[in-house]
């Protein structure tokens, strides 16, 4: 039988994604031949991360100074925005280093499998960055799969009455799949070959 | 393409061996039982991952196996490739793989083209829409590699759109919610749409082509593609279709235009040709449409697909078959089975390798 504590800690691990019970065991017993000092920074850093990082009030990118540091650099057009489903779409747009522009996090994608409305994402943020004014381009780099081409077309429909020019990624990123899983000259490719909306 | 060898493990009564098979007529023949259908079977399963008899994959398992696999070489524009599809309790999708790596399904269906005839199945005709779409949708597949993608995410877009009006009809939504499902929903359904009716449009011609060519008397036979819920043409047409079923998708809680409610009318001067026709016209028309099929195949590819024949029986014309077979696309490799010696004798004329089974094993194998 595992020790309460252990299975606990196995318990709590299982929680995160990608993680089955085997994996979780396992980590659990790598956790406990750890020094003591290398856990004790892992479990502040958790903590650190729970107590410093918010989401940025412009945004909603995760940044732990307000605004975050991409809205607030000077060198950054902020006349541009890109559009993505998730925080950590981000890093995947910013490694082809093509796009100067700045961002907005949806917090999620239209699904109605999973209860997911209009409500629940945050297209009304963009609609009133949008209503703002000084906003060239709105880029759509919504996943290339049902929820994310329909999360587009919802983006499409809102803005359409403020006439601003707004474009969808272009081809090369895998039908059906995740932006997370394209590579640096895919993106650019898609980037560039984007088309209006 | 070629298929010039073929083992299996545990598929049905099949005996682990080797086949190895004639580029041209491969005949199988046995006394009883169902060993010569399982050697096609296993022929059609390791092409499209299915069986020609049974939606229920774990019948094809023997009996107190948990798994199974077919594997083939297959001989295609000079380059051969070894094809494998398992299917594994620890698995929840077929295990398929190329050259001994794993390959998503799309991918595998391309590597190799099977159309089957069997005289007792002939859903195409009697079966429900639903034969009738998947009817239309393997043809489709075989010619176009990124179909079962379209038809994927066709099936995703339904999926959502029948979500929310349920979730409408609860109150848990509102209904402006459906114009951005609206428009991805009929993104991904003209496509799937346009296929099919392309499809059905260019069978029912070679139907009639091949109606003709052997001066048949059943004339004046139709394939027709009768688009779901009556939704055609541009997205403006589809647009105001959907407009107009609002309500009453709103009421059903299901969308009731789109491909998956598609039919495909077979008709006989406007009257259903499975009320018309006798036992034996049904087999000749569904043997020529087989051909059209396979005509179809080499116009798209240049290739020629392979053609299996089981269970030929008494009610189907011999004359008639021995014609067809005759005039098969070039390269053409044919595998058939009967019980009737006409339908053998019939087959024997050209060169051709014989395999005579005896429950799962090949008891003798015969070139000629
Ligand atoms: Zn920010």
């Amino acid at each position: 039988m595992t020790a309460p504590p252990l299975a606990h800690l196995i318990n709590e691990l299982t929680k995160l994604p990608g993680l089955g019970g085997k994996s979780a065991a396992r980590l659990a017993y790598h956790l406990l031949k750890r020094p003591t000092a290398d856990v004790e920074a892992l479990a502040s850093a958790i903590l650190d991360v729970k107590s410093k990082i918010f989401r940025c009030s412009i945004c909603n990118n995760m940044t732990d100074v307000e605004p975050c540091v991409i809205c607030s650099d000077t060198r950054r057009d902020p006349t541009v925005i890109c559009v993505v489903e998730e925080a950590f779409n981000i890093p995947t747009i910013e490694t082809t280093r093509d796009f100067r522009g700045v961002f907005h996090v949806l917090l999620g994608a239209l699904s109605p499998l999973k209860g997911v409305g209009p409500q629940d994402i945050d297209v009304a943020g963009l609609v009133r960055r949008v209503q703002a004014g000084q906003i060239r381009e709105v880029i759509v780099a919504t996943n290339p799969n049902v929820e994310g081409e329909a999360t587009a077309l919802y983006i499409a429909q809102q803005l359409r009455p403020l006439e601003v020019r707004t474009t969808r990624l272009g081809f090369g990123l895998p039908v059906g799949g995740d932006l997370e899983y394209a590579d640096q000259v895919t993106m650019s490719k898609a980037l560039e070959s984007r088309r209006e909306i | 393409m070629i298929l010039e060898r073929l083992s299996s493990e545990n598929f049905r009564n099949l005996e682990a061996a080797e086949y190895r098979f004639h580029p041209a007529v491969n005949l199988v023949v046995g006394m009883n039982g169902q060993g010569k259908t399982n050697l096609l079977e296993a022929v059609y399963f390791l092409a499209t991952t299915k069986s020609f008899r049974t939606a229920r994959t774990q019948s094809l398992i023997r009996f107190g196996q948990s798994y199974l696999f077919v594997n083939g070489d297959i001989a295609r524009q000079g380059v051969t490739q070894t094809l494998s599809a398992g299917v594994d309790p620890g698995e929840s999708r077929r295990v398929l793989t190329i050259n001994a790596e794993r390959v998503p399904l799309g991918r595998y269906l391309q590597s190799l083209t099977v159309i089957a005839y069997s005289s007792s199945r002939l859903e195409i005709i009697r079966g429900g829409p639903e034969d009738r779409r998947r009817f239309l949708d393997r043809g489709i597949a075989s010619v176009e590699p990124g179909y079962l993608e379209r038809l994927n995410r066709f099936q995703r877009a339904l999926k959502q759109r029948n979500a929310l009006l349920h979730a409408i009809a609860a109150r848990q939504a509102r209904a402006s919610d459906l114009d951005a499902w609206d428009e991805e929903f009929l993104l991904a359904a003209i496509p799937v749409s346009a296929a099919r009716a392309d499809y059905a449009r260019r069978i029912s011609a070679l139907l009639g082509a091949t109606v003709d060519r052997y001066r048949y008397h059943v004339t004046g036979l139709t394939l027709r593609y009768l688009p779901g819920g009556e939704a055609s043409g541009d997205p403006g047409a589809w647009r105001q279709r959907l407009q107009e079923v609002k309500r009453q998708e709103l009421r059903s809680r299901m969308t009731l235009v789109g491909p998956q409610r598609d039919n495909v009318a077979f008709e006989l001067e406007g009257r259903p040709a499975a009320e018309v026709l006798s036992g034996g016209e049904l087999k000749t028309i569904v043997l020529f449409l087989k051909f059209a099929k396979l005509e179809h195949f080499r116009d798209e590819t240049g290739e020629a697909a392979v053609f299996v024949l089981d269970d030929i029986d008494a009610e189907l014309d011999v004359d008639i078959l021995e014609a067809v077979l005759l005039n098969l696309p070039a390269a053409t490799q044919l595998f058939a089975t009967s019980a009737k010696q006409s339908v053998i004798s019939a087959l024997e004329t050209g060169p051709h390798r014989r395999f005579a089974m005896d429950g799962g094993r090949a008891v003798e194998v015969s070139e000629h």
